[in-house]
Parts: structure tokens; C-alpha cells; sequence
């Protein structure tokens, strides 16, 4: 059934159709109407889940922990400043080996006060062993709260997706909603194997002295390592019920390609048009959409990227201090590759400012015409004296 | 399992940090720098009560159906329930916590429902021991019958002497029977005199008693009350129609002939004057109640004046009489004068002034004077030891012992309250007073009489719970249940009772709204909570196996003895304090460790 419906609704059926048993969820602009929604439908009968209203994100992370750990489905959505509260729940959930799917809208922190979209609140979560999508259209949203489940329960870790503030979360799409027995045939229910159960007692997240707990984090990167897999096959499961799938990261007229932009999350729609204008202009250029971003696709980006001539890496987020994360992540997945072709780490859009069809092909001109970036960010549509005035005449 | 287990690969490891076999091995209770402590603190309730009753520790058995033990609890400190349950001003209620949410526990209405329960089972408290020592008490009032059954459960011979033919102090001589019904005084007394007490009526002291018939005696407690309505001391007060409140109800309330006119004024403010207007008005009088301040400062119980006024009593507030017109020597009509509070005066209330020029003049046939009372210590004279007087009290210490040797006083006579339940408290402060003068122990421990009127101190925190100190989260507001009462018309044409109390279902109901303040119920709380397991049942609740919980242990239920109702294990509390936060009823302390240390 086709509906228009926006990101954030895209989310809500996601998690009905994928059978949540436990939501627990504080309200946080742009990700508020997720939660409203699955409420209601936990409310009319429609979605047969406990839903937990909570007094902070921090809480709906632990209550999510609470029902995983007990066996149950559990799902939550947050954005921004309501993910960095959960920041430590995040790392529980992972020690834990608990597949929780959460949504986060991406939102820019504050302050100065923001609501609009950026990444930076999603990717500084990088390092609490949740795998991470970043999805570019409200169907694309949809089918991967799907998916999530299925590979967060086959690998025991935490999978969050990603969706641009107002872009996807406030923007009306058509979604194809899939059919609940085709869900239910890809996504059976979940057996934890184990669990808070008074037949057969254990305590769960105690103390782990020195002799133990290394072993436990191998364990968690073994896990990762193995989501990669997990991940692509998922997604082409998902392709033989569905007809739809969306890989790893996505390849796009990177033939021949002297440069190839590499976007994520809705700049890739705007990217692709502009490839197919350059293309048509004769300009020899490519996309490449990275959609998982934890586990990264480390060989997928280097294979992708094995011809190209040069790399634009387009980042809406910032590591202060070093650069765009996306372009540091492809970096150092091409450092000890064959292969290492100049990287040009692109700063823009950051608090939600609009990225245009104009911006990218800028980006793309830029690249085009030096052989190496000047400086090691290259900020685009900054209001500094450098891109805001014409140079003075020489 | 308490050995720690060592894996020799990864491999051999579950994938996530969970036990294999227990964590016993792990004594986390090293962790601990706070403890919790099961301390049970001081109710409101019972802090309150002038006859030092366990208020909440009776409540909880009334809870669990156990109305036998109950009243035994209250029979402990109070010989006379079915009287305080009717006429006490309750100041346990007054303080009580659940006010903030619904309203006060009805403690007073369950006190008289245990008492009728205890009646109608045909109850009575045994004793045991004997000894030789006598004593005698001068007065059969609350005072002196509590002391003189106090004394009696310890072992000792008590005579009461009373002057009256019949016993009961003011309890017979001054509350009408609306209020306090005949059967229910004659029943506490009979159990009194059930134990072995000897009450000899018609004996007054001074009269055919003398101070020195008393030296037989081994100790004395004088607790003759107030006898003497104060006097008006307007012109016009010897006329006939004139009667002293006391005198009106005393001839009432003993069945002599007592007469009033068709248009009664009532002088006073107190619960004499309450009583005398209510009477009256039950004798088909018209009856109006001049009173000098405003209704805030009216001491009568707040209830008994809402009744009088549903009843038709009429009340005129700062009002006075100034002279009593008289014609052929009987009361013909009363000039007052109108009056204005003031500065207020050494009883911290507003004093009243007349207001000039405000004069007026009321038809009466009947002048009943109720504006205080006062002790007749004529029988002084007949003493050869003087007891010295104060203020119109007998001085005594804190212990109640007078400046005689081996005489001690309470009761009205003796202490400032005037109420029934504060002269039972005074008794029994004399009969634990006595008790230890007559071993030869010091009379010391006994907290200040202004403070306490009851007793000594009990074996609990003293602190006194208040409401902020409570969990509100496990708590609802629920609305106070009220008792019953006869229609107004019909209770103005007789004498009946007016307040019909609780059936067991009322009881019910009102006693599952108490909050328990401060004292431990067994409500499984903290032995829930405890993110450690480290509490222990030691006694099931009673839902799962009452015969554990049958026992009292020096009067106090065995679920509230500290400690024996959970168990922390100190090799495994984190001292995270869990369990003194969600306790719904601060019955648990935090105590730093090792604080003797310090």
C-alpha cells in the first residue's frame, strides 16, 4: 500500500510493521511525531507494545535496555541533544549485546540553539559500538527500521538509523508500506538467548575485573565485523521480498570517473542530480552514498573508490580539531588500501543550512579544477571575508 | 558458588558480562560508607495523644481484622477507650499526616469502634502479680481511675475513694449521656473494678475522709478535679433561674430534678457551656450561648459546636453579661454589652473589651453560667501535712509528686489540660510515678508535663514524622470516612447517642488510609527495591502465613519490633540507600558508617 507520509511517520510504520514490544521515548523536535504516532498506535490496538513514557532520554534508553534484557523487541527514536543524554545508556546497550533499534533525527547541538538537521549529534556517537544508517528518502527510512531489526538481532548489538531534520522528517514522500505477512516472513520474532528470566537466573551488566573485560570488547568487535555481512545480505533478503534494497554504500555512474562526490543522508538526491547534469555536460564525475557508517564498509569504499581520480567527500557534521568525519573515515579506509587517490574534505551545510543544486556543483567545479585541496577542510558557503568577497583584483 | 571463576578463552566466555554461578564472591557491602537502618520513627498520631496510646501500632491491627489485640493495645496505656473514643478533642487527628490527602484518619471514630467491638465481645484485661503495698486514690475521674488501674496491672491494692454516690468523676457528673452513653462508662469501669480496684462512694474528703485516714496508706494520689464553676460576678448572679453550669450538669447528668425555663442564655465558650446548651435545648428549651470572643478562640471542640449549632443552639459571639435582672428575687432578663477583641492577653487569645454605649437587654427564665472551674481544696484544712497550691493547682514535680511525702497529684487538680484523655495520661504518669517510689527508685525520667502529659519516653526515635518525610508516590487521596449519626430531629426530642460509630466495613476502609508514619508494616517495599537483594524477609507478611505474626512482644506487634520484620545483609548492601528513599513511611534510617569513629 502506497501512503504519503512523511520521515518521521516512515519511522513509526517501520516500527509497527517490524512488531516493536516495548517503546519507550521522550518528546525531542524533529523526532517528537515518531513516538506520537506508534503511541497511537499502540492506543487504538493497532501495534500490540507497552509504551513507556519516560522522564528523559536517558531513562528511555534504560527502559529500551530494561525490556531488551528481558527478551522483548524494544525501539526508541531521539535527536540531537536527547541522543548525547543517552550517550552513556548507548554504551550499556552495547556491553550488553542488546539489539535495540533506535531513530535519530538528525539535529545540529546547541548552542547556538538548533533544530535543524547535521550529523554531528549522530556521529559523535560513533565509538559506542551501535551500528549506524544513514538513509536518504522516507521509503529508504522505512525498509531500514526493518532491517535493523533483523541484523541487531543476528549480530546482539544496537543498531540506530538516521534521518535528516525536516528533509525526511517533516517532507511528505510516497512510501510503499510493505505488507505485514511479507514483514513478518523476513523479521520473525526475537528470541533472546539469554535473558532476565526467573527460571533461569542471572545477573546481567555486573563487575568485570581486569582478567575478563578485554575479552568481552574483542567480542564486540568480532561482532561488528561480522555486521558488515550480516548487514549485506539483509539488505538482499530484503531485495528478494521487497524488490528494493539500497547496499552498503551505493555506487553511482562511478565509471571512469575522474571525480567521484561522496555524500550521505538527503545531500545524495541533490548530488545525484547534479552528476547526471555534469555527465550530460561531459564532465567525467560519480557518486558514492555511504549508507552504513558503523560498521564502516571499509573494503566496499575501496573498491568503490579504486578508480576514481579524485575523491570530494561532502560532510554535514565536524570533528573539531580535525575535519569532516566522513572524509577522515574514507581517508583512513584508503590508507592502507593499493590504492590512494587525492581527498577533498568538503565542510557545508552544518545547522541545517540548505545544501543546493548550485552548492554541489561547486563542489564538484572545485574539485575539477585543483589537483589537491588548498587547505586540508575546504569550507563551502562560509560568510568569511575569503568566500563572501571577490578577491581584490591583482 | 562463591569461587570466582577464571576462563582460560574467550571462547569459554558467555558474550555479554553475565554470571554463571552467583556473585556471592563479591562482597560488595566493602563498598558501603552510609547504612540503612530499620528505625522506627514517632507518628504524629501517637505523639499527640494525651493517654500515650500506639495509635498506628492499633490501626494496623484493626487493618488486619485483629480487633482483640487492638484494643488490648490501646488498654495498655488507656483504660477507658470507649470514653476517649467519644469524647476526646482528638489531638491525634489534629496533627495527623493524611489531612493532606483527604482528610485526618478518623482515629477517635475506630478508638470507640474497638471499644464497642471489646463491649459487645464481652473483653477484659487479666492480671497477674500482687504485691502487699497500698495505695489510695482520692477521686473516681479519668485521673484517678487510670492511676488506680495502672497501679492495679502493676500488682499493687488500690482504693479509690469519690465523694459521689456513683463513680466516673466528670465523666458521669459532667458529659451528657448523648454523648457518652451510661453502659459504655459503667462497662470501662466495671473492667477497672474487674481487676481487683475497691472504688468506696460518698466519700469526701475533708468530709467523712480526712487527709490523715490516708497515712495507712503507702502512697496517696489526689486527682479530686475542678469542682467549682467560676463566678460570673455580675449583680444579679444569687438570683433563682441562676445555675452554674457544673451544678446543672452534675444534677442532670446523676438524674435529680433540674428545671429550666423556656428561654435559656448560657455564658461561656467552653465544652461546658456546649454541654449545658445542648442539654437544655433537649429539655425543649430555646437556647442561646453568649460568648465573649469570636468563635476562633471558642474552646470547645470544634465538632461539639458544629452540632450545637445543627441542633439550634444559637450563638451570639462577643457578647457579655453585665447585669442580671431580677423580679420578685428570680432571673427576669440580662443586660450584655457588645464587645471587641483587643491586645492579646497572657492565654495568647485577643482579650475582649466592652464597647461603650453598646448596651442591651435580653428576656431569660434560666442564666447558666459556664465560664471556667475551679478546684475546692477546702478538704486542705482537715490536713495536718500541707500540700502546697499555686494558681489554684496542686505544685507538683514532673514525676507528679507533691510536697508531701508519698502524695502525688494529677489529674485536672494538678495539670492544665482539662480534658478526659490528658487526666487518663496524668493517671498513668502517677501510677508509673508511684510504682517506682514505692521500689524506692528515683522519680526521674519523665519528660517535661507540658510536653508530655502521657508518660515516660517509648523506646523509639522521638523524631516525629512529618508529611514531607513521607514516599507520596504510594499514596492516594482518599476521603476520610465519616460515622453515622442520628437525624437531627430526632436527637433533639431525647437523650440517645448522637454519633453512631463505625460498622466493621468503615473501619476497614478508614484504617487502610493510614499511612503508618514512620513505622515499619511489612508493605515489602524495600525488599523489593533493594537493586542489591541484600534485605531478608524475616517474618512472611500475614497474607502469607499469619500464625508467624500472632505474637505481641511487650505490647508492640512483632511486625513493628525494629529489625524483625527484613534483615540487611551488610556482606552485600552498597549502602546505595534505595530502601530509605522509597520507603512510603520513613521507617528507615541512613547512618554513616563507622561513625562511632568519629
Amino acid at each position: 500500500m502506497e501512503k504519503v507520509i512523511m520521515g518521521n511517520h516512515a519511522v513509526s510504520y517501520g516500527a509497527k510493521l517490524a512488531r516493536a514490544q516495548v517503546i519507550a521515548a521522550y518528546p525531542i523536535t524533529p523526532q517528537t511525531q515518531i513516538v506520537e504516532m506508534l503511541s497511537e498506535f499502540c492506543a487504538d490496538g493497532l501495534l500490540d507494545a507497552k509504551f513507556i513514557k519516560v522522564e528523559s532520554e536517558h531513562s528511555a534508553m534504560a527502559a529500551c535496555i530494561g525490556a531488551s534484557s528481558a527478551g522483548a523487541r524494544a525501539f526508541t527514536a531521539t535527536s540531537g541533544h536527547g541522543l548525547a543524554l543517552m550517550h552513556e545508556m548507548l554504551h550499556w546497550a552495547t556491553g550488553a549485546r542488546l539489539p535495540i533499534v533506535m531513530a535519530n533525527v538528525n539535529r545540529a547541538m546547541g548552542p547556538g540553539w538548533s533544530i535543524w538537521t547535521e550529523q554531528t549529534d549522530s556521529l559523535s556517537q560513533r565509538d559506542t559500538g551501535w551500528l549506524q544508517f544513514y538513509c536518504e528518502s522516507n521509503q529508504e527510512v522505512l525498509d531500514t527500521v526493518i532491517q535493523a531489526f533483523k541484523i541487531a538481532e543476528r549480530v546482539l548489538l544496537p543498531t540506530m538509523l538516521v534521518l535528516d531534520a525536516f528533509f525526511l522528517s517533516h517532507t511528505e514522500e510516497p512510501v510503499d508500506i510493505p505488507d505485514q505477512k511479507l514483514v513478518d516472513r523476513y523479521l520473525p520474532s526475537y528470541h533472546a538467548r539469554y535473558k532476565l528470566d526467573p527460571d533461569d537466573p542471572h545477573a546481567f551488566g555486573a563487575l568485570v575485573t581486569p582478567p575478563h573485560y578485554m575479552e568481552l570488547r574483542y567480542k564486540i568487535q568480532k561482532a561488528m565485523e561480522e555486521a558488515v555481512e550480516v548487514a549485506r545480505q539483509a539488505d538482499e533478503e530484503f531485495r528478494g521480498i521487497f524488490g528494493r534494497s539500497y547496499g552498503l554504500v551505493e555506487k553511482y555512474r562511478l565509471e571512469d570517473a575522474e571525480v567521484v562526490l561522496v555524500t550521505s543522508a538527503t545531500i545524495t538526491s541533490t548530488a545525484r542530480v547534479i552528476v547526471d547534469e555534469l555527465r550530460e555536460e561531459g564532465h567525467k564525475v560519480g557518486l558514492l552514498k555511504v549508507r552504513l557508517f558503523r560498521p564502516f564498509p571499509v573494503e566496499d569504499v575501496r573498491e568503490a573508490l579504486a578508480d576514481a581520480g579524485k575523491v570530494a567527500v561532502i560532510d554535514r557534521n565536524i570533528s573539531f580539531g580535525h575535519g569532516g568525519i566522513f572524509a577522515e573515515e574514507i581517508k583512513s579506509a584508503l590508507y592502507n588500501g593499493r590504492y590512494r587517490p587525492p581527498l577533498f574534505s568538503f565542510i557545508i551545510g552544518l545547522g541545517g543550512r540548505d545544501v543546493t543544486p548550485a552548492s554541489i556543483r561547486g563542489i564538484a567545479e572545485y574539485t575539477f579544477e585543483h589537483d589537491a585541496p588548498e587547505t586540508e577542510i575546504v569550507w563551502r558557503e562560509v560568510k568569511s571575508q575569503v568566500t563572501s568577497r571577490k578577491r581584490p583584483a591583482t | 558458588m562463591t569461587e570466582e571463576i577464571v576462563f582460560r578463552t574467550e571462547a569459554d566466555m558467555p558474550y555479554l558480562p553475565m554470571t554463571i554461578g552467583t556473585t556471592l564472591v563479591n562482597k560488595t557491602g566493602s563498598w558501603r560508607y552510609i547504612r540503612p537502618l530499620y528505625v522506627d520513627k514517632t507518628p504524629p498520631c501517637n505523639h499527640n495523644c494525651p493517654a500515650g496510646e500506639d495509635i498506628v501500632g492499633y490501626l494496623a491491627l484493626i487493618k488486619e481484622g485483629r480487633y482483640k489485640e487492638a484494643w488490648e493495645l490501646i488498654k495498655q496505656e488507656n483504660p477507658f477507650p470507649g470514653v476517649c473514643g467519644r469524647v476526646c478533642p482528638h489531638p491525634c487527628e489534629s496533627e495527623c499526616n493524611r489531612e493532606e490527602l483527604g482528610g485526618a484518619m478518623a482515629i477517635h471514630t475506630l478508638e470507640r469502634f474497638l471499644a464497642d467491638y471489646a463491649a459487645s465481645q464481652r473483653l477484659s484485661v487479666q492480671v497477674s502479680q500482687r504485691y502487699d503495698a497500698r495505695v489510695a486514690v482520692i477521686g473516681s475521674g479519668p485521673a484517678g481511675l487510670s492511676c488506680a488501674y495502672h497501679l492495679t496491672r502493676r500488682g499493687y491494692a488500690v482504693t479509690v475513694f469519690e465523694a459521689l454516690p456513683v463513680a466516673g468523676g466528670m465523666m458521669r457528673a459532667g458529659i451528657p449521656e448523648y454523648r457518652l452513653p451510661r453502659e459504655v462508662l459503667d462497662h470501662e469501669i466495671a473492667d477497672i473494678e474487674a481487676l481487683g480496684v475497691e472504688i468506696k462512694t460518698g466519700m469526701r474528703l475533708g468530709d467523712n475522709l480526712r487527709m490523715s485516714d490516708l497515712d495507712d496508706y503507702d502512697a496517696v494520689f489526689i486527682a479530686v478535679g475542678l469542682q467549682k464553676s467560676d463566678k460570673l460576678n455580675i449583680p444579679g448572679e444569687d438570683a433563682e433561674g441562676v445555675i452554674p453550669g457544673l451544678e446543672f450538669l452534675k444534677r442532670m447528668n446523676l438524674g435529680e430534678e433540674v428545671r429550666v425555663g423556656p428561654r435559656v442564655a448560657v455564658i461561656g465558650g467552653g465544652n461546658t457551656a456546649i454541654d449545658a446548651a445542648r442539654s437544655t435545648l433537649r429539655l425543649g428549651s430555646e437556647v442561646t450561648i453568649l460568648y465573649r470572643r469570636s468563635r476562633a478562640e471558642m474552646p470547645a471542640i470544634a465538632e461539639e459546636i458544629e452540632e450545637a449549632l445543627a441542633e439550634g443552639v444559637e450563638i451570639h459571639y462577643l457578647m457579655a453579661p453585665v447585669e442580671l435582672l431580677t423580679e420578685n428575687g428570680r432571673i427576669k432578663s440580662m443586660r450584655c454589652v457588645k464587645m471587641e477583641l483587643g491586645a492579646p492577653d497572657e492565654s495568647g487569645r485577643r482579650r475582649p473589651m466592652p464597647i461603650a454605649g453598646s448596651e442591651y437587654t435580653i428576656e431569660v427564665d434560666t442564666v447558666i453560667s459556664a465560664l471556667g472551674q475551679e478546684a475546692d481544696f477546702s478538704f486542705l484544712e482537715a490536713g495536718g501535712r500541707r500540700l502546697e497550691v499555686e494558681r489554684g493547682r496542686i505544685v507538683t514535680d514532673e514525676a507528679g509528686l507533691t510536697t508531701r511525702e508519698g502524695a502525688f497529684a494529677g489529674g485536672d487538680v494538678a495539670t492544665p489540660f482539662g480534658t478526659v484523655t490528658h487526666a487518663v495520661g496524668s493517671g498513668k504518669r502517677a501510677a508509673l510515678a508511684i510504682d517506682k517510689y514505692l521500689r524506692g527508685e528515683e522519680l526521674s525520667g519523665f519528660p517535661p508535663i507540658a510536653e508530655a502529659v502521657h508518660a515516660v519516653p517509648k523506646d523509639i526515635d522521638p523524631a516525629v514524622v512529618r508529611f514531607e518525610d513521607l514516599n507520596l508516590a504510594y499514596f492516594d487521596e482518599i476521603e476520610r470516612t465519616r460515622q453515622p449519626q442520628v437525624p437531627i430531629e430526632e436527637r433533639v426530642s431525647g437523650f440517645e447517642e448522637v454519633n453512631l460509630g463505625f460498622s466493621e466495613e468503615e473501619a476497614q476502609a478508614e484504617a487502610e488510609r493510614c499511612f503508618s508514619c514512620g513505622t515499619c508494616n511489612l508493605c515489602d517495599t524495600c525488599f523489593t527495591f533493594c537493586p542489591d537483594v541484600a534485605i531478608a524477609r524475616l517474618v512472611a507478611p500475614p497474607p502469607l502465613s499469619p500464625p508467624h505474626l500472632g505474637g505481641m512482644k511487650g505490647g508492640v506487634p512483632l511486625a513493628r519490633l525494629n529489625g524483625a520484620g527484613y534483615e540487611v545483609n551488610y556482606d552485600y548492601c552498597k549502602g546505595c540507600g534505595v530502601c530509605a528513599e522509597e520507603c512510603p513511611r520513613y521507617a528507615i534510617s541512613i547512618e554513616e558508617e563507622m561513625k562511632w569513629k568519629k
